[in-house]
């Protein structure tokens, strides 16, 4: 994908906001609201002076006026470092023709990036492809997001170390966005993934973790043609489709897929499913980010 | 042509039909097409069977072939001989007792029909073709009924194809020796009569007064036979054999070598001479102390004495026409072992001519009767079968089979390296 059609999702999500989900605990002054409470001008609460408190911070007028000491709080605002661990394997490069899921995941990829560093979030990217893995480190000056274009400028192809990946992601970004098609053994929900589990301690953690699930329309309602089929990522796995098998396939597609959804938000992730061509972007990116956003756009 | 097992041959049919069956059904895997969640689809089988025209025409009649020679040769193919109403098989007797041998193949010859079998037998039997019977001339063995018979069952169980009904006819001076214990037996198994041709029974020889001795007057064996002839049929020598005596036993005489002193023809010397106390020959036995010190070398000679502990006292080979006796039976020269009946006895029965009791008496009524039997002519169905039947063919249609078979082996595996580049070229021309 030449860099200019980017310029596309740009103007999708211009103006888009992706507020964290609770308050950071990190110090340098950014966006997002702080579990630090300072100085600034953006009161919060007064509350009772306690012995070691800075006197500096006395509202000396109140206590003139209601002749008892207390001292004035106000809301930190500081930075969320994301990062964005996107899915390069075989079976994101599918439908064979188009690499539907793997356009939209980079376009999703790109998106939030984008909203993230608008809002003066550093943000890194990590590719997952067949052949190694691709990383930028989280930054916040201007070419971030052209750096992160160029690194997914590649096409997905093998079996990508996802898990690993993630699990990477998931110890270093205070904000992580797995974008895959979750069909990596170890990073579906399947109960014993170490992906899962890691997100988990994350989360409790304090750490915010979106899973972003691509499926595309062909795998929900395949080719009524097709009468074998393979897994691009496991050529031993073929399997005959006749139309007798059709409805017990998308029953058990439906099922895992509920399953997945189910076990990345019991593990405190913001679970998303998203199927290329079914919507705006815009509209998926607001999807993502919403579960942190009160009010929307900014 | 017949089938002896023609149900191998339809089970053969019934394999190459489903041979030909199968090679309409194909088994293909469908064009395969990705799919990232092929794992949720059903486990199943990937290969899709179709039935269309069979495509390798040269496999298919290869295995059909194959099968059908195979089941073939299980089911013995053997041609069908032409039947006639009536063959003979003919015993013809060339024993030692055949009196007249044109007699016997005049007989022969006037019995024997084109389809017919012709077995010859004195002590063994074995099959003739007609042809051959003039050309052969009675032998010096001794008939034997039994496995006559038996021969002639064995051939019966061939002929019951070719004939509808068999007739058994057996030429021969029907010599009472000619049967054993087992011949009536055997003949039972013969399920009809049995036509009996007697011929012409060989003279016997002279008896001993046809004995001539070359010994001195006062020899014990001359006194012990009570001879005094110089030609007669048997010549006794007691000295050395010489080249006149071997002439004259070759011309149909019986020559008995019994050296006074000195090693009989056929014996060699003993190791260890000792002392044996009695001789036995036919059914006369001399008890004397005797000194022995030959013993037998001739290990192809007859024995017709022997010592009390079964050594060969007395040996006797055929020579020409006639026979060469060697006796190793010490005559002393003091006592009066000669005078007694006993010895006289013994030397008269080793100075008998050759095959003097070989020609017996003709069988009697009784068994004759028992014999030959009664009734109509035996039909082919009473005859069994042959057990193993050798049908010539079946090897040559077993290796046609196994030829075959490994004709299909390369022809597959072309088929296969061939199928192997066809798949790769797509593969290297995208290379």
């Amino acid at each position: 994908m030449p860099l200019a059609s980017y310029a596309e999702v740009l103007d999708a999500v211009r103006g888009v906001a992706w507020p964290a989900l609770r308050r950071v605990r990190t110090t340098p002054v950014g966006a997002h609201a702080s579990v630090v409470r300072g100085t600034t001008a953006e009161f919060l609460e007064y509350r009772p002076y306690r012995q070691g408190d800075d006197p500096g911070r006395i509202d000396w007028k109140l206590v003139a006026r209601t002749d008892r000491v207390f001292v004035r709080v106000s809301q930190e605002r500081t930075i969320l470092p994301t990062i964005l661990v996107v899915d390069g394997s075989a079976s994101m490069a599918f439908p064979e023709d188009t690499f539907a899921k793997w356009q939209h995941a980079r376009r999703i990829a790109i998106g939030l990036a984008a909203i993230a560093r608008h809002r003066g979030d550093p943000v890194g990217l990590a590719v997952a492809l067949g052949d190694g893995t691709i990383r930028v480190e989280p930054r916040t000056r201007s070419t971030v997001i052209e750096e992160m274009m160029r690194a997914l400028d590649r096409a997905p192809g093998g079996s990508a170390p996802i898990a690993r990946v993630a699990v990477e992601a998931l110890r270093l970004g205070a904000r992580v966005v797995l974008i895959s098609d979750f069909l990596e053994d170890d990073v579906g929900g399947t109960g014993g993934s170490a992906v899962l589990e890691q997100a988990r301690i994350a989360a409790a953690a304090g750490r915010e973790i979106y899973a972003v699930h691509v499926v595309d329309r062909s795998e929900l309602d395949p080719d009524a043609r097709q009468r074998l089929v393979t897994d691009p990522e496991h050529p031993q796995v073929r399997r005959p489709m006749p139309p007798s098998v059709r409805a017990e396939y998308v029953r058990r597609f439906a099922d895992w897929r509920s399953r997945l959804a189910r076990d990345w938000r019991r593990a405190g992730a913001v679970y998303t499913m998203t199927v290329p061509g079914e919507e705006p972007l815009r509209r998926t990116i607001r999807r993502i980010t919403a579960a942190g956003d009160p009010g929307g756009d900014v | 042509m017949t089938l002896l097992a023609p149900l191998f041959f339809q089970a053969a049919l019934a394999v190459a039909a489903v041979v030909v069956g199968l090679h309409f059904i194909v088994t293909r895997q469908p064009p395969s097409s990705a799919l990232p969640t092929a794992r949720f689809v059903p486990p199943g089988s990937v290969q899709v069977t179709t039935v269309s025209r069979p495509r390798d025409l040269l496999l298919l009649l290869l295995r059909v072939v194959t099968v059908l020679l195979v089941g073939l040769a299980f089911a013995r193919p053997v041609r069908t001989p032409e039947r006639v109403p009536h063959a003979r098989i003919v015993l013809a007797d060339v024993s030692f007792a055949i009196g007249d041998p044109t007699q016997l193949r005049d007989t022969v010859r006037a019995l024997l029909r084109p389809h017919d079998v012709l077995i010859a037998f004195d002590s063994g039997a074995r099959m003739l073709v007609p042809a051959a019977f003039d050309t052969l001339t009675p032998g010096r063995a001794d008939a034997r009924l039994s496995p006559a018979l038996v021969t002639a069952l064995r051939a019966a169980g061939e002929l019951r194809a070719r004939a509808d009904s068999i007739e058994l006819v057996v030429v021969s001076p029907l010599q009472a020796s000619a049967l054993d214990a087992a011949t009536l037996v055997i003949r039972d198994l013969w399920p009809g009569p049995i036509r009996l041709v007697e011929t012409a029974t060989r003279e016997p020889a002279e008896s001993t007064a046809g004995v001539a001795v070359q010994a001195p007057p006062d020899d014990g064996v001359r006194i012990a036979l009570r001879v005094d002839t110089t030609d007669a049929g048997v010549r006794v020598v007691r000295g050395e054999l010489t080249a006149d005596d071997s002439a004259w036993a070759a011309t149909g005489r019986t020559l008995v070598h019994w050296p006074a002193s000195g090693m009989p023809t056929g014996f060699q010397p003993r190791s260890q001479p000792d002392t044996a106390g009695a001789v036995i020959a036919g059914d006369d036995a001399l008890v004397f102390p005797l000194h022995r010190e030959w013993q037998q070398a001739d290990s192809s000679a007859r024995v017709i004495a022997r010592w009390i502990d079964g050594s060969a006292a007395a040996l006797e080979r055929p020579f020409g026409d006639g026979c060469i006796r060697s006796v190793a039976v010490p005559v002393p020269e003091r006592g009066d072992l000669v005078l007694r009946p006993s010895f006289g006895r013994l030397a008269h029965t080793l100075t008998k001519p050759c095959n003097a009791d070989r020609i017996g008496p003709a069988i009697d009524a009784d068994t004759r009767s028992a014999l030959s039997g009664h009734g109509p002519l035996v039909h082919r169905d009473a005859i069994p079968a042959p057990d193993n039947v050798v049908v010539p063919i079946v090897p040559w249609l077993l290796g046609a089979a196994l030829l075959l078979a490994l004709l299909e082996l390369f022809v597959r595996r072309g088929r296969h390296s061939v199928q192997e580049q066809t798949d790769l070229a797509p593969m290297e021309r995208a290379a």
